[in-house]
C-alpha cells in the first residue's frame, strides 16, 4: 500500500507539474497579432469582411489587351489577346484565354545570324544559302493561342497608394490547357525533300498542346471596369531555330545531328508571356455580401 | 482478510485518482482563463475591474478617457470638461442622465432619445468615415530589415545568373529606407545548352558574360500598402515598394570565340539599379518578398574576330576592346525580418 500511495503521489505531482507547465506556457505574455481579436462578443465567428463588393460572383467579364512573350531566342511574338470568363463563385471562374500573334519581331540574335553566320557545307542543313530564303523565315513562331482555363481567386483586398488612391484588388491563379498555333521549319531529310534545298527551309504549321498556368492581379477601377496584369507560362517543345540538332549518335546531352529535321529536333522551351488588359464586367453593378 | 486489504487498496487508489482528476481539472480551468493580449491591453473589460482613477476636474475632455494610466479609448465619446464620474465603478449613460441632483433628461428632455427616435435613427444610412486601411499593420520607422533572397535573371536567354543575396535596410521614416544589398553569382552562372546548339548549327558564337557579384547602395520608398482577405477567412497585409541606387557589378566575358588564348579577369563596373517589389507580412516582423530589379552598367564584350598572328591573338587588349551598355533584369524571392521585432503604436490623442 505505501508503494501504491507513493506511486499515486508521484502521478499526482507529475500531472500537476505538466498542468502547471501548460498553464505557464499558455498564460505567458506574448505580443498579440493584429488579427488576434478577442472573439468572445458579437464578432465571434463573423467574417473578416462585411458588405464586400463581390466583383466576380455571378458576373461575366471580357478582358482585352496586349500580351508579349518573354525570353525568346529568335522571335518575340506580340499577341492581341483577350479573356472571356464567367465567375461561378467569388473565388472560382471558368473561361477561355486566347489571342492572335499580330506582331512577330526578330531578336538581335536572329539578325546577327542572318548577316554574320557563314554559309558553307557545315551550315548547309541549318541555314539557307546566300540569296535564298531568309533565316528569319525558318525560325519558329507562335501564331495563335486558345486556353480553356479555371481561375481561382483566393485573395481579395484593397490597395492604398500614397494614402490617397484606394483600389479594390484581387489576386488570382489560373490553370488550364493551351492550344497553341506553332509555325516551325517543316520536316525534311531522308525520304523527303533534301534539307539543303531552299524549299526545305519553309515553315509548316501545327497545333501544340501544353499546360498553362500563372497568376494575375485585378485592380477594380470602377464597379464594372478593371485593369489586369497577368503572368502566364505554357511550356512545350518546338524547333525554335529550325536546326537539325538531334536525332543520331551517342551522348544524352548533345545528341548529334543526322541531316534530317523532324520532331526529334524540337527542344523544350518554358514559354512565358505577360498579359496587360482592361476588363469589362457584366452586370455592371456587383452584389454586396452580407 | 486478503479481500478487505484489496478493497482498502482499491479505495485508496480511487481516492488518489479522484485527487489527480481534481488537480487536472483545476489545471484545465486555469488554462481556460482568458490570457491578456498586449494589443488589447489598453482596454479594460467593462465589468472586470474597477474604473481607473477619475481625472482631475480640470483635465481636458480628450484626456478624460486616457486617465492616469495613459489608456486611450478612441471609441469613447469625449466627456465635457469638468464632468467627474462618481467613484467606485463603471457609470452608464442612464446613471449619468438620472443621477442625483437632476440628470440631463430632466434639465433638457429633448437631449434624451425616446424609444421612437431610436427606431427611426436605426433606419438611417450609416455614413461612417472609415479609412481604407485603418492602422498600418507593421510599422517600419526606426527598424532594420534583413532580406535574404534568391535572385534569378530574367532577360538573358544565353547565360542564367541566379544567386543568393542579402539586403539590409534601415527605415528612416515609415516609408523611406536606406540600405545595402548584394548578390553573389559566381558559382551559379549557367551557360545553357542552347548556346552550344546554336553555335554548332550556325557556326556563329554569341558573346557571353558572367557575373561575380553585385552590390548597391539603395533608397527604398514604400508608396503603397494594403490588405488581402484570404478565402474570406483571414486577412494579411502587404506593401509595395520602389528601390533604386548606385553600386557596382563585377562581371567578365566568357571566352567562346577563342577560348584557347583568351582568359578574362573580373571587371568592376559602376552600375545603377531600379526595382519594385511586394512584401507580404506573415506577422509584424516576418514577411515574404518578391522583387523585380533592373540594373544598367557598361559590359565588356568579347571580340568576335580573332587576330591572324599568334602574338596578336595573345594580346589582351584585342580580346574585348568594346563595351556595351547592358541591362540586367532579375527577380528576387526572399523573406524579410524586421528588427526589433515589436514596437509601440503612438495613438492620436
Amino acid at each position: 500500500m505505501p508503494k501504491d500511495r507513493s506511486q499515486m503521489k508521484r502521478t499526482l505531482v507529475a500531472a500537476l507539474a505538466v498542468a502547471a507547465a501548460a498553464v505557464t506556457t499558455v498564460a505567458a505574455e506574448k505580443p498579440a497579432q493584429a488579427q488576434e481579436i478577442q472573439l468572445t462578443g458579437p464578432l465571434a465567428g463573423a467574417p473578416p469582411v462585411r458588405r464586400l463588393r463581390q466583383y466576380r460572383e455571378g458576373r461575366a467579364d471580357i478582358t482585352v489587351g496586349w500580351a508579349p512573350t518573354l525570353l525568346d531566342e529568335y522571335k518575340r511574338t506580340h499577341f492581341l489577346a483577350g479573356r472571356l470568363q464567367y465567375n461561378v463563385f467569388e473565388w472560382l471562374g471558368v473561361g477561355v484565354f486566347g489571342g492572335f500573334g499580330v506582331l512577330s519581331l526578330n531578336t538581335d540574335l536572329t539578325d546577327k545570324i542572318e548577316t554574320n553566320a557563314p554559309r558553307n557545307s557545315r551550315t548547309a542543313v541549318n541555314l539557307p544559302r546566300t540569296g535564298g530564303p531568309k533565316f528569319e523565315d525558318q525560325v519558329g513562331k507562335l501564331t495563335w493561342m486558345a486556353a480553356p482555363q479555371l481561375t481561382f481567386s483566393p485573395f481579395r483586398g484593397k490597395l492604398a497608394v500614397f494614402q490617397k488612391l484606394f483600389v479594390d484588388t484581387d489576386l488570382y491563379l489560373h490553370g488550364g490547357a493551351a492550344f497553341v498555333g506553332v509555325e516551325e521549319r517543316g520536316e525534311c531529310g531522308p525520304g523527303g525533300t533534301v534539307c539543303t534545298d531552299p524549299k526545305s527551309f519553309a515553315r509548316a504549321s501545327r497545333v501544340a498542346v501544353a499546360p498553362t498556368f500563372g497568376l494575375g492581379l485585378s485592380l477594380y477601377l470602377s464597379n464594372f471596369i478593371s485593369a489586369n496584369i497577368e503572368y502566364r507560362a505554357f511550356p512545350f517543345s518546338y524547333n525554335r531555330g529550325g536546326f537539325d540538332s538531334r536525332g543520331s549518335g551517342p551522348g544524352a546531352d548533345f545528341p548529334n545531328p543526322e541531316g534530317r529535321i523532324d520532331a526529334e529536333d524540337r527542344t523544350f522551351k518554358f514559354n512565358q508571356m505577360v498579359f496587360i488588359g482592361v476588363g469589362f464586367h457584366l452586370p455592371t453593378t456587383p452584389k454586396l455580401s452580407d | 482478510m486478503a479481500l478487505s486489504r484489496m478493497s482498502a487498496k482499491a479505495n485508496w487508489k480511487g481516492f488518489s485518482m479522484k485527487q489527480a482528476r481534481c488537480g487536472l481539472l483545476m489545471a484545465a480551468a486555469m488554462m481556460l482563463l482568458a490570457t491578456p493580449a498586449f494589443a488589447q491591453g489598453g482596454r479594460k473589460p467593462a465589468g472586470g475591474k474597477p474604473a481607473p482613477t477619475p481625472p482631475p476636474a480640470t483635465a481636458p475632455a480628450a484626456g478624460a478617457g486616457a486617465g492616469a494610466g495613459g489608456d486611450i479609448e478612441l471609441d469613447e465619446p469625449a466627456k465635457p470638461a469638468g464632468e467627474t464620474p462618481p467613484a467606485g465603478g463603471d457609470t452608464g449613460a442612464a446613471a449619468g442622465a438620472t443621477g442625483a441632483g437632476g440628470g440631463i433628461c430632466e434639465i433638457d428632455p429633448s437631449a434624451c432619445p425616446k424609444q421612437g427616435d431610436i427606431s427611426t435613427l436605426s433606419k438611417r444610412d450609416v455614413r461612417a468615415e472609415v479609412y481604407a486601411v485603418q492602422q498600418i499593420y507593421a510599422l517600419r520607422r526606426g527598424r532594420f530589415e534583413l532580406n535574404p533572397y534568391w535572385a534569378f535573371s530574367l532577360n538573358d536567354q544565353f547565360v542564367t545568373h541566379p544567386g543568393p543575396g542579402l539586403s539590409v535596410n534601415y527605415y528612416l521614416t515609415n516609408v523611406l529606407a536606406i540600405g545595402l544589398n548584394g548578390t553573389y553569382y559566381q558559382p551559379f552562372n549557367g551557360d545553357s545548352d542552347f548556346n552550344f546548339q546554336n553555335r554548332r548549327a550556325t557556326r556563329l558564337a554569341v558573346p557571353l558574360n558572367e557575373y561575380q557579384l553585385a552590390g548597391f547602395l539603395n533608397f527604398t520608398y514604400v508608396p503603397m500598402y494594403g490588405k488581402f482577405s484570404g478565402f474570406n477567412q483571414f486577412i494579411f497585409h502587404y506593401d509595395g515598394f520602389l528601390t533604386g541606387g548606385v553600386g557596382t557589378v563585377r562581371s567578365r566575358p566568357i571566352a567562346v570565340i577563342d577560348p584557347d588564348n583568351r582568359k578574362f579577369d573580373w571587371n568592376t563596373n559602376v552600375a545603377f539599379d531600379l526595382g519594385f517589389g511586394l512584401r507580404i507580412f506573415l506577422n509584424r516582423w516576418f514577411a515574404a518578398t518578391a522583387e523585380l530589379r533592373g540594373f544598367v552598367y557598361p559590359e565588356k564584350i568579347e571580340s568576335t574576330t580573332v587576330a591572324s598572328t599568334a602574338v596578336e591573338q595573345r594580346d589582351p587588349t584585342k580580346w574585348a576592346p568594346n563595351s556595351e551598355l547592358t541591362v540586367g533584369i532579375q527577380a528576387q524571392l526572399g523573406i524579410s525580418v524586421f528588427l526589433p521585432f515589436s514596437w509601440e503604436y503612438r495613438l492620436p490623442k
